[in-house]
């Protein structure tokens, strides 16, 4: 596994302890100054002020005014700054016959002055560096990929500064640093395509960078200069932030010393406000760099920042554009799906593209779907939790394992998961996974020896030696495109499925209202259509009694008209029931079918009186359901099984039943006149009949009716038959735990 | 036996009414038929008042009411009927059309008496009728009205 990176604890809460801001000592190649601004007289001074800028050599300087130190020329100059403190200060002034570089700037405990005398070697001024600059901006431009910038400007850091070596690194997301460029004389080791550990600059050392950009070491085994008094006008240390002068950290002078270098420059690289990386310059033996050279290379940092940016975010908006198109076109297609699952599943590959993933998972609704290669479901579940219990709205790691153990079963597949949740209440989430993709790092030196405690003594490693480490568990980084991509389609995918919803509740009043509409209709049905039915064969009826002389003739009409009404009055009788079907619920208990099919056969036993009808019914298992409306169904079936075999002689008809694991099935069979298997698919919808009328009589509601009920009950039915050979209807009903609609 | 009192029946379809009747008819029961047309005159008719507020003293031996009439419906007429301690022990058969199950648990949720679905079949409706009017009519015994409550308390 990875991370034998981090340093122990220990060493970084030591590191981090260190008053890198307040050292109270300045190094030997400047001298400093604290001036009142209200007074404009020297209140504090490093120890070597009096040998650098004492009237006398070594007189005090405590206590002097601005004036009186630094003459009436330099101090107009100051002065003038002062008054117009829109930046800091940067001049090379004549103080007392000598040319020193003075660099200035305001803190809260009063006016920071910095005296430099120029390096022997370089007389540049600033305005030697600028055509230097100005090409080199100029350049820029051709220079697409990141890593030819740095090397660019690693070049050209090189010539201004003339060091050893420049190496220019990017920080990853753990805060090591990777060289990108490199450009040396060969003085120094070359470290190119190495890794420096994070605990090699510590948080706050980080942070300091990003305030202060650029920082000089001339000579690693310089002895600090004490400042005078240690503590500033309010009791606190002088803070020394962004004082040019500050004396760094013992232990990083260890590690400069450990590395062979000397002297070292740093620039910072920011990109958004952000330490992106530093650019960092590297003498085997001491080295000063002026004023100007500092400011020169300040601002190629400044344009290097800038470049880097704006290829990042180039690079970052084309990648945004790319996946966007996928996002739409996936849109799209789910718009057109049932729902956003289906329509991911169904499009697996878009779904996979949309942040390069190699698999995709959906949780919602407890149901998982998948695509491409995922863990197993049982471990998607739990990983869902286990985020559902984090509670954020989206999750990114390259690195799960690492976050959470537990889970190092499926780092094969899932060593990189990006996850968006899309409910708030439930745990439903969307989630794309990488697989793990083993590499090899090579490291400057060991990174697990990065500090050590020596007697009590930080120490940096002593040996920068390439050390290879493979790195497992880990998987392509998820780009901030694709998480952001990743985000954007969250919003709408919760979009997509609010307005589903609002849909859905829309379709469910409208039912509703349907409904309403219906009831009431078929309740007018049921009073005010039966009526009329009722009293046409009320009054045939009551004319047939009285009209004793009726011709044969009149008397069939009278019996046409009867039987009329009463079969378009049961036919509103049966539509009823059929509609009211719909409506009611199911009052579901233990069926004894066996019964129920025996009271079946009595109750049809007049009808069949005269006919030879021979019943072979079979033992049948008990069921769970409405009795009421099992009896219906089975009784329907039982009366078309006599309706169409009345021919036959004898008329044969077979009931059974089978118990099965998941349900119990039930069959009635005759050697009726059966039907065409052409038509089986009508058999049961309302008013399908396969006979003609005048050969068998019914309302054509029967079967529908008996479809419904089954349906109702969660079941299924099936006909077979055979023309002049008999029918045969099975219908199966879910055993117990499966459930009803009703 | 009973004393002879009248059947009120309760029905707005002039054809149902003359059907019932000739069912009756049929059956030649002693008592009275009378008709109200819709629910305000069957409660007219039970309280003595209105048009029939000179009538003789006494409950019909049964009450039988459509379902579907104008002004007050059946269900409000029996409700009135049930929920008044005069008139609770009037028998009370729902005569309908309606097949639904709803007016069906409404009537017994309210109490009525007997709930039938008048058969479009006319013998079937025919013996029906004979058979309410024969044990309503003549066979049911109810409480005089002064012990009604008397008994409701035992």
């Amino acid at each position: 596994m990875v991370s034998a990176v981090s340093t122990s604890d220990l060493n970084l809460d030591l590191c981090a302890q260190e008053p890198i801001r307040i050292p109270g000592s300045i190094q030997p190649h400047g001298t400093l100054v604290v001036v009142d601004p209200e007074s404009r007289r020297i209140v504090q001074a490093s120890a070597n002020a009096p040998a650098l800028l004492g009237t006398r050599s070594g007189s005090a300087v405590l206590g002097l005014s601005l004036t009186e130190l630094v003459g009436d020329s330099a101090e107009r100059q100051i002065t003038s700054w002062l008054n117009n403190p829109d930046s800091n200060y940067l001049r090379t002034l004549d103080i007392h016959g000598r040319r020193l570089q003075v660099l200035g700037h305001q803190t809260a405990q009063g006016i920071i002055l910095e005296f430099e005398q120029p390096p022997q070697t370089e007389g540049e001024t600033l305005e030697a560096y600028y055509p230097r600059v100005g090409r080199f901006m100029e350049d820029l431009p051709a220079y697409e990929d990141i890593a030819d910038l740095c090397a660019a400007a690693a070049r050209e850091f090189r010539q201004i500064c003339g060091f050893n070596r420049i190496l220019i690194y990017r920080f990853d997301d753990e805060w090591n640093g990777e060289v990108l460029a490199e450009d040396g004389d060969g003085v120094l080791p070359s470290y190119a395509g190495l890794r420096f550990p994070a605990s090699d600059i510590p948080a706050q050392a980080r942070e300091l960078y990003r305030l202060n950009r650029l920082r000089v070491i001339p000579d690693a085994n310089y002895v600090p200069v004490p400042i005078e008094p240690p503590l500033a006008k309010g009791g606190e240390p002088l803070d020394l932030s962004f004082a040019a002068l500050r004396s760094v950290s013992p232990v990083h002078l260890q590690y400069m010393r450990n590395m062979g270098t000397l002297a070292s420059m740093s620039i910072s690289v920011l990109v958004d406000g952000r330490l992106w990386g530093l650019v960092s310059a590297h003498n085997a033996s001491p080295r000063r760099v002026n004023a100007q050279a500092r400011t020169a290379c300040d601002l190629l940092g400044k344009v290097l920042s800038q470049h880097i940016g704006a290829r990042q975010r180039g690079v970052y908006a084309a990648k945004r554009m790319e996946l966007k198109q996928v996002e739409s076109e996936l849109l799209t297609q789910i718009a057109a799906s049932d729902s956003f699952q289906n329509g991911l599943a169904t499009h697996a590959n878009t779904w996979l593209k949309i942040v390069g993933a190699s698999g995709a998972a959906v949780l919602h609704d407890d149901v998982l779907l998948t695509a491409g290669v995922t863990p197993p479901e049982d471990r998607l579940r739990a990983l869902a939790e286990k985020l559902h219990e984090q509670g954020s709205d989206t999750f990114v790691t390259d690195n799960l394992g690492t976050q959470w153990p537990e889970f190092a079963d499926i780092l094969d597949v899932a060593s990189g998961v990006l996850a968006i949740s899309i409910s708030q209440l439930h745990s439903s989430y969307i989630l794309w996974l990488r697989p793990e993709v083993e590499r090899t790092v090579m490291w400057a030196g060991d990174p697990r020896e990065a500090k050590q405690l020596d007697n009590e003594r930080l120490t940096p490693r002593n040996s920068f030696a390439s050390w290879k480490e493979r790195v497992k568990g880990r998987a392509v980084p998820w780009s901030q495109a694709e998480v952001d991509g990743a985000v954007d389609f969250r919003i709408a995918i919760i979009n997509f499925v609010l307005r589903r919803a609002e849909e859905r509740a829309e379709l469910t009043s409208q039912l509703q209202r349907s409904n309403r509409e219906l009831e009431s209709f078929s309740y007018s049905v049921s009073h005010d259509l039966r009526a009329p039915f009722r009293h046409i064969v009320g009054y045939t009826q009551l004319l047939r009694d009285r009209e004793q002389s009726l011709s044969d003739q009149s008397k069939h009409y009278l019996d046409s008209i009867n039987e009329a009404a009463a079969s378009a009055g049961q036919l509103v009788d049966d539509l009823l029931s059929f509609s009211q079907l719909g409506r009611t619920a199911l009052s579901v208990s233990p069926v004894d079918m066996q019964k129920v099919v025996q009271e079946i056969v009595r109750s049809v036993a007049p009808d069949v009186r005269g006919r030879q009808v021979e019943w072979r019914i079979q033992p049948l298992p008990p069921t769970n359901g409405d009795a009421a409306l099992l009896r219906q169904a089975l009784f329907n079936l039982v009366d078309n099984a006599l309706k169409y075999s009345r021919d036959r002689e004898p008329a044969i008809v077979e009931i059974s039943g089978e118990q099965l694991a998941s349900e119990c099935v039930y069959t009635v069979r005759d050697n009726g006149v059966g039907f065409d298997m052409a038509y089986a698919h009508k058999l049961f919808g309302v008013f399908q009949r396969l006979h003609r009328m005048e050969d068998f009589a019914g309302t054509g509601i029967g079967l529908a009716l008996t479809h419904r009920i089954i349906e109702r009950h969660g079941g299924w039915i099936e006909a077979r038959g055979v023309v002049d050979q008999g029918a045969e209807f099975r219908f199966g009903i879910p055993r117990k735990g499966a459930s009803f609609d009703g | 036996m009973a004393d002879l009192r009248p059947i009120l029946l309760v029905e707005d379809n002039l054809k149902d009414i003359e059907l019932t009747l000739a069912a009756l008819a049929k059956c030649q029961l002693a008592n009275d038929i009378v008709v109200a047309r819709d629910g305000a005159e069957a409660l007219d008719y039970l309280y003595s008042r209105g048009q029939y507020q000179d009538r003789l003293p006494g409950d019909p031996a049964v009450v039988l009411l459509d379902l579907k009439l104008p002004k007050v419906d059946g269900l409000e007429v029996l409700a009135k009927i049930k929920s008044d301690e005069l008139t609770r022990s009037v028998p009370v058969v729902m005569l309908t059309s309606s097949r639904e199950e709803s007016d069906l648990v409404r009537s017994y949720e309210l109490g009525v008496n007997a709930f039938v679905v008048k058969p479009v079949d006319f013998n079937a409706f025919f013996e029906a009728i004979q058979d309410l009017g024969m044990f309503w009519g003549v066979l049911n015994e109810t409480p005089p009205r002064s012990a009604g409550s008397g008994i409701e308390q035992k």
